[in-house]
């Protein structure tokens, strides 16, 4: 309880006043729309908001501004790329949002006036909010990497939004020749999806396998010195990949070269795609450098991101524990990859503290506190309990899955990690034992499950 | 000035919501695992299965024997280890509670055929459909094909060491294609 600040406090005793809390006076609320509701970004995180107030409280009007008609889900778009899947299965449209009575925008937002609490949109539309969720995903750094810059993604493809660019980096995959280095350059994080590099060198390993290409190479330049379910992602590679150890110049299909040893790149050469660090010069055949990730744009525009603070907080949104508000903004909740929530982990530091990854399913459970909170607002009511979970899978080779657990709550004000919900897939079985195929061929299966679900959950 | 703001807030009951035993909001808690059971509990993919309208007894022991290590799972037995007994049981009340929504889905004439000549055995536990008759049997009727596919791969696997000696004994006897054949029949029960 020490933990409770006095803007807590108020917002505290605001929730469990019988005043409207949100400073409309009920006569203009008369005849027309109990609240109004506006979410930037329709994602997994905006898409769900939006769902899940309207299922709180029907009679709140709902707006999701969205730019594309069609969302192309990044979960398990690294199947895409290694031709496992078809981009289609990955799409979909705003259908089910406006079925539910949500008006759906397709414009563009440019400006917050957070005084008049009012968007404005590139349309030239001007839409008041009672509450507005912000929910931009992430944009990049395209500093940082002297001679890259955002004009060469088209040559050098991210791939890390869905989309054109995950096809793009599908097409250079596939003109590859035998022999030659598909090379990964890694942000320092956060970055979205924490194991998203990984199974992608994981499944492009894979495509070398089975593509006559055996003679190929997957090298990860890292600029972190852990990551995401190392010792999972080691083991599979070793069972399937011919992986030895880390480092440069091994002998398996995968090498991985950590920030200290190399692998934060520093410089590209883009006429011969050669990128180069203080201690190596590698030269791609297929290039992917994926930039270091900051806030989406009207984030920062709208005054909510960081501006200092430590890695964490510079260039992203902090929020309250318990409703997913902005820590600057009691009327703005931020959800999905734009927000910081908790401090970043560092892996392979065991005495971290563990922020929630920039995950699909992480920022449905956010969308769906503030979505909660929002609708206790509007109606007078107490702050609910929120929950947070996260489950995210990797396929990493044919019939081979793993996973990572997280469950967050909030105790005394404050995110708390809850170690014994969370966790990695077993790495052996409680006997030593090694862990049956059945078990990885499962969590394949889980994956793709899941997938239909959250994209089910959120835009249906 | 923040103390006496806090004594107050204290005595009127305020802090409740934001402290460490705060009262448990099921709905919330539910709405985390509808991500991958789907919204209300309905799943829309085929390896997870729907969890809305099972019997309470069923989903309370279940859950338990994944909190105890009594039975194997993938990935549940990770999870629900971070939800105390207090947590699992209202999440059973409260899935029990809501209707079971049998999914359409396709299935094959042919072995859906043969999954009703198969399932004659499974009758006495499962009813002729899989609609569920006790409060400790899981609703079988119009649940994805897919999963039951796998959760009886893991009664027939020793891999998994599965806790239900009886169905243990029984997967044991089908074979891939009557496995298939029962999921199917069960799955195009769909009423």
């Amino acid at each position: 309880m020490s933990q409770i600040n006095r803007r807590e406090f108020i917002k505290l005793a605001a929730a469990a006043s019988s005043v409207p809390v949100l400073g409309i006076p009920s006569l203009a609320r008369a005849g027309a729309a109990k609240a109004k509701v506006v979410v930037i970004g329709g994602g997994y995180a905006g898409a769900t908001a939006a769902k899940y107030v309207k299922l709180g409280d029907a009679s709140i009007d709902v707006t999701l501004i969205e730019p594309n008609k069609v969302y192309t889900s990044c979960p398990l778009s690294n199947e895409v790329i290694v031709g496992h899947r078809d981009i289609k299965t990955l799409e979909i449209g705003y259908d089910g949002l406006k079925k539910r009575g949500i008006n759906v925008l397709h414009d563009f937002v440019v400006g917050v006036d957070r005084a008049k609490k009012t968007v404005t949109t590139k349309g030239g539309k001007t839409l008041p909010y009672d509450a507005l969720v912000v929910s931009p995903g992430i944009d990049f750094h395209y500093t940082g990497i002297e001679g890259y810059n955002e004009s060469m993604i088209e040559d050098i493809p991210h791939a890390y939004k869905a989309g054109p660019q995950t096809l793009l980096l599908k097409k250079q995959l596939e003109a590859m020749p035998d022999g030659g280095k598909f090379v990964i350059v890694v942000p320092k994080g956060p970055f979205r999806c924490p194991p998203g590099p990984y199974e992608r060198a994981s499944l492009v390993a894979n495509y070398f396998k089975h593509h006559g290409k055996a003679k190929s190479k997957v090298i990860i330049l890292d600029a972190n010195d852990s990551h995401s379910k190392k010792g999972l992602f080691n083991q599979a590679w070793a069972k399937m990949y011919g992986w030895e150890k880390e480092g440069m110049g091994t002998n398996g299909m995968i090498e991985w070269v950590k920030g200290a040893e190399g692998g934060t790149i520093t410089k590209l050469d883009a006429k011969t795609k050669t990128v180069s660090s203080d201690f190596v010069d590698v030269k791609a055949d297929v290039l992917n450098i994926i930039p270091p990730h900051k806030a989406g744009k009207i984030a920062a525009d709208a005054g909510l991101t960081g501006a200092s603070g430590n890695n964490f907080e510079k260039g992203w949104c902090k929020v309250e524990p318990m409703t997913m508000a902005s820590a600057v903004d009691p009327s703005i909740y931020v959800v999905g990859d734009s927000c910081v929530a908790g401090e970043m982990p560092l892996y392979g530091n065991p005495n971290a503290a563990f922020d929630m990854p920039k995950s699909a399913h992480i920022a449905m459970t956010q969308a769906k506190v503030a979505a909660a909170a929002i609708v206790a607002k509007v109606n007078g009511q107490a702050v609910p309990q929120p929950y947070y979970a996260n489950t995210c899978y990797s396929v990493v080779g044919d019939d081979y899955g793993i996973s990572v657990a997280h469950l967050y709550r909030v105790e005394g004000g404050t995110f708390k990690y809850i170690k014994e919900g969370s966790g990695v897939s077993m790495m052996t079985m409680p006997d030593k034992s090694p862990v049956p195929a059945a078990y990885r061929k499962l969590e394949a299966e889980y994956a793709v499950g899941w997938l239909r679900n959250v994209m089910a959950d959120a835009f249906s | 000035m923040q103390k006496a703001l806090l004594l107050s807030a204290l005595a009127s009951g305020l802090l409740l919501a934001s402290s460490a035993h705060a009262e448990l909001n099921v709905a919330g808690l539910a709405n985390t695992c509808n991500n991958c059971h789907g919204t209300g509990g309905v799943s829309a993919g085929e390896s997870m299965p729907s969890i809305a309208g099972l019997p309470e007894g069923y989903l309370k022991n279940i859950m338990m024997e994944w909190k105890t290590g009594k039975r194997p799972s993938a990935n549940m037995t990770r999870l629900i280890s971070g939800y105390s007994d207090e947590e699992i049981a209202a999440l059973a009340a409260y899935y029990s509670k809501l209707p079971w929504m049998p999914v359409k889905q396709k299935t094959d004439a042919k072995l859906v055929k043969l999954g009703k000549k198969v399932t004659e055995k499974c009758a006495g536990c499962h009813g002729d459909t899989g609609k569920s008759e006790d409060a400790d049997t899981p609703s079988l009727h119009g649940q994805w094909s897919q999963y039951l596919q796998l959760e009886a791969l893991k009664y027939r696997d020793d891999a998994f060491n599965m806790p239900n000696k009886q169905m243990v004994k029984a997967a044991k006897k089908l074979s891939d294609e009557e496995i298939k054949a029962v999921a199917e029949f069960y799955a195009s029960q769909n009423k």
